[in-house]
Parts: C-alpha cells; structure tokens; sequence
C-alpha cells in the first residue's frame, strides 16, 4: 500500500486483476496469468512491418469488396446479381433502416475504420511521425474491437450460396475473391498489431 | 494457489481497460472515475453495477427473442405466391435438403449461441450474487466463450440482407425481410452488450472475499 509503486514495473492480468512484475520479453515471447491462464502481455515479431504491409493490401481490396458483385443469380433466363452495398441499400429500400445501419456499421464502416487506423498507426511508426494525438486515436481503436464482423459475414455468403444452389443457377463473381482478400488482410493487420509494444512506445514519447 | 496472487485492487492499483496500464488510486476510493495517466481515457476500477446491468441487459435480450422466433425472418416470393419462414422453419428446409452441416451451422448461430449466452449471463450473475460453488477458473472460461461466440449469432440477419439482395427476379421469384430479422438483431445486440457489462474480475473478488 506504500504511496510511490512504479506502475511501469507492474503489470495486471485484464481477466482476473492479478498483478505481476512485468517481465521483459522478447519478440516472439509471450506470458500467461497462472491463475487464471489468459495471455496478460505479448512482444510480437515484427510487428509494425507485418502489420503495416497487410493494412495496405486491405485498403487495395476494400473498395472491390464493397463495389462489385459478389454473387449472382439466373432464373427463367434472368439475371441479377449483388454487391455489398447492394444488400445495404436494398434493406434502406425496403424500410429496413435498422438493419440497414448495423449491417452497415458490422460489415462495412467498422472493418474500414479498423484497417485505416491500422495503417495509420503503423504508418507513424514506420516512419517515425508519432504524436501525441495517436493515444487518443489508439484508445478510439479499441471501442471497436468486438463489432468488426467480415467474418461473421463471409459465413454467411457461404450459407446464402447453399440456399441459393438448390433452386437457381448461381455464379460466383469477383466481388467474393475481394471480400475474401480484404478478410484476410483485414484479420491478419489486426492480428499482427502488437498493442502492448504501440502503448509503451508511446508512453516513453509523450508520457512523463 | 489463490491466496498468494496478489491483485491489483488489493494494491490500491486499477487497469485500464483500453491501454491496459495500471494506474494508483489517489485516496483509495475504489468506486471513484479515474482518468487514465497514459490514454487519458475515463474508467473505473471495476465496471459499476455490472451484476445490474448484465442482467438488465440479459432480460431484453430474452423478451427480443421470443417474436424473433415467432414472426417471419424471411418471405420467399415466387411467381407471386409469398412463403414466409421463421429461423426454425428455415433450418427445417436445409435439414429437408439433406444439408445437415449448413443447419447444424445455422442453428448453433441463431438459437443455441444466443440462448447459451442469456442461460450462461443469468448463471453468472446469479453465482457472483451469492458466491454459491463459485469456480472462477471455470466461469471464466466459459465467460470467454460466451463473449468470443457472440458476433456469429449475427449470421442469419446476415443471409438475410445477401439474399434480399441477390434474389430479386421480379415476378418470377424474391425474397423480402420478415419482421422477426428485428428482433432477431436486436437479441443479438443486447446479449453483446450484456457480456460486455459483465465483469469476470468479480468472480476471482467474490471468490477471495469468500476465503
Ligand atoms: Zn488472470
Ligand atoms: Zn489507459
């Protein structure tokens, strides 16, 4: 209880607030809680360059994962296919403005803030233009943590094309290998992020 | 084991939830909001009246649920003739398919997953509450578990949007929305938030107070 504990030499478990001296680690390295087994801190390797070079490649695919036609459909000598935005508008057009908003903010708008404050991040890093306004951005990031759901929504192609498969002649289209990619490099610029690394950096910069 | 770990509350120290620095209490006021000395975020030693908004939150999610399953998620037009099916109904057509895996999916996602997470979230409560067989290493798992399936209950709002959209041949066949895709949604996000307001640190609390 003494009134001066070093909280930089401190580090606390988020899942069952036991608290550890924080141990130096290295690239690759990891730990554990022993009580309650979740990883409490993580060095991860390379992860500014990792991170960096997925971003970009999600930023490539975003705009032909959203734009263009991910399935189609031909009944009866018609065709119609669709786009992510197509689903998006189609339920504003139907009245569905709810479902709408959240199909928006969960497939779309949440996934495209995740990867633009990836590669800004990563950006100021690699290039040595950090300032102090990135702790806010950062803290920003992880409000979104748990709504980006691309994945969720690749499941959910696949179980439209088996509903889809028994009754008409159905054609896969290029916006499905975009969306595909920009899951990937989305996922892998998230899993690479070393958050741990970012705070600390940014405390010995801006932080007494 | 338990009783040599220190934690941070006991030290006078709290986490913040976002940068995950510990920060010390000024006057050992547990309950009071504290300003993050790194991301200068607002937080709390633990999230304030968690039990009572995990379980607030929980109950909305169980009321949503229930014209979920009794309205139409879904109406399938063909030749002008409208088929409405519900989430169950619908998983009876894939299972009528022979497309056993694909139902198995569906019915995980939209009535296993989000009636575990509202069973799970009240058993949590419930067993913080009291402290009754309170196993923390064990509900804290199956805490991370509810939390971490939670986005895939989304699944079926999602088929519906694509379908919607992919589907629309006129008079020949398409799909419109049912009203259920609402609550369906809404379900969803009340259990998110409810996982989310429960905090597991209170059952590694309870479990020490109790020793
Ligand atoms: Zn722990
Ligand atoms: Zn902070």
């Amino acid at each position: 209880m003494s009134a001066n504990i070093d909280t930089k030499q401190l580090i606390a478990c988020q899942q069952c607030d036991a608290l550890y001296d924080k141990p130096e680690l290295k690239q690759g390295q990891s730990v554990k809680c022993i009580r309650c087994g979740s990883t409490i801190a993580e060095r991860k390797v390379d992860s500014i360059e990792r991170s960096f070079n997925w971003s970009l490649a999600g930023l490539f695919f975003l705009v032909p994962a959203i734009l263009l036609p991910i399935m189609g459909v031909t009944l009866a000598g018609q065709y119609h296919h669709a786009s992510l935005l197509d689903c998006i508008l189609v339920l504003i057009d139907r009245g569905f403005f709810m479902i709408a908003i959240l199909v928006f903010l969960f497939a779309i708008a949440v996934p495209i803030v995740r990867l633009f404050g990836a590669f800004y991040i990563t950006y100021s890093f690699k290039f040595n233009k950090l300032k102090p306004s990135l702790l806010h951005f950062l803290r920003a990031f992880h409000h979104l943590d748990n709504w980006a759901m691309l994945n969720v929504f690749m499941l959910g192609i696949v179980v439209s094309m088996y509903k889809l498969l028994d009754d008409t002649d159905l054609s896969v289209n290029m916006g499905l290998f975009a969306f595909i990619l920009w899951l990937i490099s989305s996922t892998m610029a998230s899993a690479a992020l070393d958050q741990d690394y970012i705070w600390q950096r940014l405390e010995d910069e801006f932080v007494d | 084991m338990s009783l040599s770990i220190n934690t941070a509350k006991e030290s006078n120290l709290a986490l913040c939830p976002k940068c995950h620095k510990l920060n010390q209490l000024r006057d050992g006021d547990s309950h009071q909001k504290i300003q993050c000395v790194r991301c200068h975020g607002f937080f709390y030693q633990r999230k304030p009246h968690s039990l009572q908004y995990t379980l607030a939150w929980n109950i909305a999610a169980l009321i949503a649920f229930i014209p979920a399953n009794l309205y139409p998620i879904m109406i399938i037009y063909s030749l002008g003739i409208g088929d409405p099916s519900t989430i169950l109904s619908g998983i009876g057509q894939f299972v009528d398919h022979g497309l056993y895996p694909i139902a198995a999916i569906i019915f995980t996602a939209s009535i296993i997953v989000p009636l575990l997470k509202i069973a799970g979230l009240f058993l949590l409560v419930y067993r913080v509450h009291t402290g009754v067989r309170l196993r923390p290493d064990k509900h804290s798992k199956f805490y991370h578990i509810l939390e971490f399936l939670g986005p895939w209950s989304m699944l079926d709002v999602f088929v519906v949007a694509l379908l919607v959209a992919v589907v629309e041949l006129g008079f020949i066949t398409s799909v419109a929305a049912g009203p259920a895709i609402n609550y369906f949604t809404l379900t969803v996000i009340f259990t998110m938030i409810a996982a989310n307001s429960f905090d597991p640190r209170l059952l590694w609390d309870k479990k020490q107070s109790n020793e």
